[in-house]
């Protein structure tokens, strides 16, 4: 029924938000080439919101730029949705692999990084009292990609409507969960690190004393 | 070194080397100035004042007091220094600074210019108590009704504000006595006036210890009038929590409960237009009233409610002091309205005087603080701020070392004062000159870009202007001028754009009408043709391949 090209399938899913994703998977299409791009242009979207918002609108602290919250707030929290939802779900007779998790959840992702773009993209033509059409596009891409989100959830794991709500609410408590875990590994790591650092220093004095 | 013109020469080079040295070591303040900035972060800036000198009873030749002989002769044992002096009061007309010499229970006049005793005073002839004691504040204005000066002092410990007219370098004449008022709505049991003041219907303003519904009023006559310009209780955690529990409490539970005061204003002052300005110890519970200044109503104007923010003291609450190992918390203490608007706020916990124009924006910092007092420009317990032409004065009440630092506007602060009183009338591009000597003394001085930005406004220069504001970081102003730049690009390019539009929307018909009928104009590739015309065409390329 639907013949498209891997970016004519995206356009599809993204102006089909009721039956796109199902499509989708029907068709077994999805590439994970195109879900990687578009994570990397979400973080791509989150520098320029911060780098390239018109002036009068731009409340970043521009003394200081640091890529690394940025990289985090982006492509960490993205991976870790997947993750996340891939050991919730497989719990929960989800039926969705990993690489599809991973590609429907970008896919839906798109209005949003479209609508930012936009948004930043109008800022830099707009005056404080016309804000009001960069938060109407910026909120018209969030929503949007919420409801695609959970759209992509849903047919990726074959749940009903109610069960995708819980499963993505679990999902987030998920990822607290595990960025939590690797705060506390890397912190554990660190003093690991440490400790090693000071055997050696204590060790090469001996040697040399 | 038997050459004689050998020694000569190492001899001036020896003396030209110790001479620049001490040079370099002199021109300096114990203390960095600094200025903030529109992330409200401190930067570097040049010292718009620096010390003059330091006045002590010596230089005040208060000895003369003890000299018998002298005109100003009071007694033998007349103290020859201040002692823990709390108040200090400019009369400009006459060129004189009275001060409040608390621990010695006595009034002195200096002139204000060369800070030599020419008056002083232990008590008021023709009053209720026979001296001074422990006279708390001062304040001296002319009277219109008496025509000549008059001088009203919070005499706290004999419990009276007392006005008084100047006979001559040794006496005062009481005029009236302002005493406990005998009235419902005054419900404390004491009466101990800590700072005075008279408007120019001379209603005597007096901060009363341990009243927290405003300042005392009491009209020329001397009836009490009723309170002005209390501050408001600080809305914190504990007074919401505190709010939820008086709803529901009993009675008795209520008769035990503290009840919720506003803090009362330590000091004021009152300007060449009769509005008075408060300033409040805790500064950073109550950020809008620490300062205020209050219209006749006794309401504040500038209220942080009605939009702009305003801030007093150093902006970012509690700093940590890493030479005096703690936090600091801006205690301001006093309030002074010198020349042209000037508004000078004393913190007591920094020593530092805060400068601000008519419109509150910060013009300057100077003065510190150290223990001992010891350095030039530092104070112990600094607790008044007066200012007389181009000089402050802070009264340092240290009790063995009480004496007056004299600061002097350098040509840095004068170009301040230039331009911010030409700023402040909205004469914007008058100001330019003066900025532009700003920004050379000192590139990062922020509202020197907000005012150069303004002027390129009013003369329409508007990328200049978007230029400036960027660099003060003024994103409100900024967003004023490209609204004009932005209206003056869409004017200046109208027919360009329109043109652009209009082409736009021909090509788009003249594809669609191309789509219509079935042209392309470029060719398309076999596989996705889709057009019946096109179609044909494919295959008949086909064919002939084939033949």
């Amino acid at each position: 029924m639907y013949e498209f090209t891997p970016m004519g399938w995206v356009k599809h899913v993204v102006f089909h938000p009721v039956e796109g994703f199902e499509d989708l998977r029907w068709k077994k299409q999805g590439s994970m080439k195109i879900a990687l791009v578009i994570v990397f242009l979400l973080f791509v979207v989150m520098v320029a919101d911060r780098q390239l918002t018109g002036f009068q609108f731009n409340t970043a602290y521009v003394k200081v730029f640091n890529v690394i919250p940025l990289l985090v707030q982006s492509v960490v929290y993205f991976f870790t949705w997947v993750i996340g939802n891939w050991a919730l779900c497989t719990l929960f007779d989800g039926e969705g692999t990993l690489k599809k998790i991973c590609i429907y959840s970008a896919y839906a992702l798109v209005p949003y990084i479209f609508c930012s773009a936009l948004s930043i993209f109008i800022s830099n033509f707009i005056v404080q009292e016309e804000r009001i059409w960069m938060t109407a596009i910026y909120y018209l891409g969030l929503i949007w990609s919420v409801v695609l989100m959970i759209q992509a959830m849903k047919a990726v794991h074959q749940y009903s409507f109610p069960k995708t709500i819980v499963s993505m609410i679990f999902t987030l408590v998920a990822m607290l969960l595990i960025l939590f875990l690797a705060i506390l590994l890397l912190s554990l790591f660190q003093q690991l690190y440490v400790f090693g650092y000071s055997i050696y220093t204590e060790i090469s004095y001996r040697i040399r004393g | 070194m038997k050459h004689p013109l050998r020694k000569v020469l190492s001899l001036t080079l020896a003396a030209v080397t110790a001479v620049s040295m001490s040079v370099t070591a002199f021109a300096d303040e114990p203390y960095d100035s600094y200025n903030y900035d529109n992330w409200q972060d401190a930067v570097p800036s040049q010292s718009a004042y620096m010390v003059e000198k330091t006045v002590t009873g010596k230089e005040m030749k208060l000895d003369r007091l003890s000299t018998p002989g002298d005109e100003l002769y009071i007694s033998e044992n007349a103290s020859a220094s201040l002692s823990d002096s709390k108040d200090m009061c400019v009369d400009k007309k006459r060129k004189e600074l009275w001060i409040a010499d608390t621990g010695n229970n006595r009034i002195l006049r200096l002139n204000a210019e060369t800070f030599e005793v020419t008056g002083c005073y232990y008590s008021v002839a023709n009053s209720s108590a026979d001296n001074f004691n422990v006279p708390l504040g001062i304040y001296v204005s002319d009277s219109e009704e008496l025509g000549q000066q008059v001088v009203y002092i919070a005499d706290s410990e004999n419990f009276r504000v007392v006005k008084a007219i100047v006979k001559d370098a040794k006496t005062l004449e009481c005029v009236i006595e302002y005493t406990h008022p005998q009235d419902p709505l005054y419900t404390a049991n004491t009466f101990i006036p800590k700072k005075v003041l008279a408007d120019r219907a001379e209603n005597v303003y007096a901060i009363v210890n341990s009243v927290n519904s405003g300042s005392c009023i009491f009209s020329r006559e001397g009836k009490f009038k009723g309170f002005y310009g209390a501050n408001r209780v600080a809305v914190t955690a504990a007074v919401i929590a505190q709010r939820i529990w008086r709803a529901i409490a009993s009675e008795a539970q209520l008769e035990g409960m503290t009840r919720n005061v506003p803090i009362e204003y330590t000091n004021f002052d009152i300007d060449e237009d009769g509005f008075i300005y408060t300033v409040s110890e805790i500064a950073n519970e109550t950020r809008t009233d620490s300062v205020k200044k209050l219209n006749p109503a006794g309401y504040n104007i500038w209220n942080n409610a009605k939009g702009n923010e305003y801030i007093f003291g150093d902006m970012q609450g509690q700093q940590w002091d890493p030479v005096a190992r703690k936090n600091h918390q801006s205690v301001l203490t006093d309030v002074d309205i010198g020349d042209g608007g000037l508004i000078n706020v004393l913190d007591f916990e920094t020593g530092r005087v805060f400068q601000y124009d008519k419109e509150c924006n910060l013009i300057c910092i100077f003065g510190t603080k150290n223990s001992t007092a010891d350095q030039r420009g530092a104070m112990a317990n600094p607790f008044a701020v007066e200012s007389f032409g181009s000089r402050v004065f802070v009264l340092d009440a240290a009790k063995s070392k009480c004496d007056i630092t004299v600061f002097e506007v350098t040509q840095f602060g004068r170009y301040l004062h230039d331009a911010f009183s030409l700023y402040d009338d909205g004469r914007y591009v008058e100001a330019k000159a003066a900025w532009d000597q700003v920004i050379k003394r000192d590139g990062g001085y922020t509202l020197a870009y907000v005012g150069l930005g303004k002027a390129a406004l009013n003369s329409e220069e508007y990328s200049k202007a978007l230029k400036y504001f960027k660099t003060a970081y003024d994103q409100d102003d900024y967003d004023k001028a490209f609204k004009y730049a932005r209206e003056a690009f869409l004017r200046d390019h109208f027919v360009a754009i329109i043109v652009i539009i209009g082409l736009l929307i021909a090509l788009l018909i003249v594809k669609n009408i191309l789509k219509k009928k079935g042209i392309k104009l470029i060719k398309p590739k076999t596989k996705l043709a889709t057009s019946g015309a096109a179609r044909a065409r494919a295959r008949k390329a086909v064919k002939d391949e084939e033949d």
